[in-house]
């Protein structure tokens, strides 16, 4: 059940998008991506993937124009 | 008590905080773009305006526009003269930069990004030199040149739509060498 960080802060879309996939590639079954953004759009685009995908996710505002978008590899 | 804030707060979060649907956004962008044109009597555009400001701000440091061919043009030399005071396309401009604002700033979003990379330095000065370019020489961007040129039954219009996604689609490419 590893967590992994991935910070793309200041990153425009679709960066955190096409970084969350490629990373999301090398995690197991289990695992927690966390994307770190500050990109509102992101918050749209990544959770939508992620559950197209049957990932779980939760989207977390850490503070003001920041948030941690939480998945969870479920397969 | 309770159930009214609570109303207040999800109300809050769904107009002002969480991003609106697309088809929403869409609907607003058509009925405000029908009724800019009804007012103003010609279609919403936003680049010629920039082209002024790059001329104003060149003749503020000393340069001579005038002579241009662009300028030649009698509806840009009266806009040239008038000052962007008098500039119908500045104030909707200034407006969209201002409306964006006020829209982060109400839902607590506002946030100075850091610049992590020179890459992303690079990649954001040349991108905008091309946008600026390519949109005076398709006399339009991505509204000018689409979203109201093709409303207006323009052939330019529809051949800058084929277009720009043929640029996004090589866009895309170098992004993902360059920048990923």
């Amino acid at each position: 059940m590893a967590e992994v960080r991935l910070d793309c802060y200041g990153e425009a879309c679709p960066i955190p998008l096409l970084k969350a996939e490629k990373k999301m590639k090398e995690l197991k079954t289990g695992d927690v991506l966390i994307v770190e953004t500050d990109h509102s759009c992101a918050i749209k685009n990544v959770p939508e993937w992620a559950r197209k995908k049957g990932y779980l996710v939760d989207i977390e505002e850490t503070g003001e124009g920041t948030w941690d978008i939480r998945i969870e590899k479920t397969a | 008590m309770p159930e009214e804030e609570n109303f207040v707060h999800r109300l809050y979060n769904s107009v002002l905080k969480e991003p609106w649907p697309y088809w929403v956004g869409a609907v607003l962008l058509g009925l405000l773009n029908i009724s800019l044109f009804a007012f103003k009597g010609n279609p919403w555009g936003i680049t010629t305006t920039f082209a002024y400001w790059g001329a104003w701000i060149f003749q503020a440091l000393g340069g001579d526009v005038s002579q241009w061919t662009f300028f030649q043009n009698a509806k840009n030399a009266k806009a040239l003269t008038a000052g962007w005071l008098h500039d119908g396309g500045t104030m909707q401009d200034l407006g969209i930069i201002v409306g964006a604002f006020l829209a982060t700033l109400l839902a607590s979003q506002f946030r100075i990004k850091k610049i992590k990379a020179a890459k992303q330095v690079v990649a954001a000065l040349v991108g905008g030199i091309l946008m600026g370019y390519g949109a005076r020489i398709a006399l339009g961007c991505n509204i000018g040149a689409f979203f109201s040129a093709v409303p207006s039954m323009s052939l330019h219009g529809w051949i800058y739509t084929i277009f720009i996604f043929v640029g996004a689609y090589i866009g895309s490419k170098i992004l993902v060498r360059y920048l990923l």
